[in-house]
């Protein structure tokens, strides 16, 4: 199960497990972003490749206006994926 | 091998996920060795229905667990080959600019499993991998 939305403060939260089956529905929200936004993963319990493609593809349409996502609370698993991936580099990020 | 047999179809994922943690829940498994586990799976079984969209037969996975560690075979009877052991190279340290979405599952698999082997004759690939617990100097 996964669950992306808006939190009272404006931030975008992500829960549960961001798999190929669920990365749709993190397309849907993602792609209407056309301003910095900061997506908290606190309570991201798992993210696979196919999460990691719309992120990506998200950052890199943002950053053509000068934008771009920040994402804050991950966990050590999921920070462990950023990194093998070189995600550290392109995304302003903070761990739990 | 006592597996279970999952329909080609990215909506299987979510019964791969509670089939496979149930085995490693239940045998009391490292969070992080699940966690890899998990990627693991999803990825080669997304790759096998993604390049042989067409084919039929389900895929069987398979979860052993032992001394701490997991291993997994997936056997797909309906493959087309294709190499997951083959490095693919990803520049991870590319610029935005330059990073193509794509291509980092096989990518992550090859770096956070213990071992990867692929066999393919007439048809039929397994893909076996392990991963363990990793071990800190104390």
């Amino acid at each position: 199960m996964f669950e992306i939305d808006y939190a009272e403060n404006g931030e975008i939260v992500c829960s549960g497990r961001l798999d190929a089956a669920q990365s749709a529905k993190a397309e849907a929200l993602l792609g209407r972003l056309d301003t910095s936004q900061t997506l908290d993963f606190e309570r991201l319990e798992y993210i696979s490749s196919a999460g990691l493609a719309i992120l990506l593809k998200t950052q890199k349409r943002l950053s053509e206006s000068g934008a771009a996502l920040r994402i804050i609370n991950v966990n050590k698993h999921i920070y462990d994926i950023f990194r093998y991936s070189g995600f550290n580099a392109i995304f302003e990020i903070e761990t739990l | 091998m006592a597996g279970q047999s999952f329909k080609r179809s990215i909506d299987s994922v979510a019964g791969i996920y509670r089939f496979s943690e149930e085995i490693m829940a239940a045998a009391d498994i490292d969070e992080s060795v699940r966690f890899t586990v998990h990627l693991a799976i999803e990825e080669l079984f997304v790759n096998l229905v993604s390049y042989n969209p067409g084919a039929e037969h389900d895929i069987l996975i398979d979860v052993q667990v032992a001394n701490n560690g997991v291993v997994v075979t997936i056997v797909d009877h309906d493959a087309a080959e294709f190499d997951v052991t083959k490095e693919r190279p990803v520049d991870t340290g590319a610029s935005l600019r330059e990073r193509k979405p794509g291509g980092l599952g096989l990518h992550l698999i090859q770096h956070m499993v213990d071992t990867l082997e692929y066999d393919y004759r007439d048809g039929r690939s397994r893909i076996r991998f392990s991963k363990e617990p990793e071990t800190r100097d104390v």
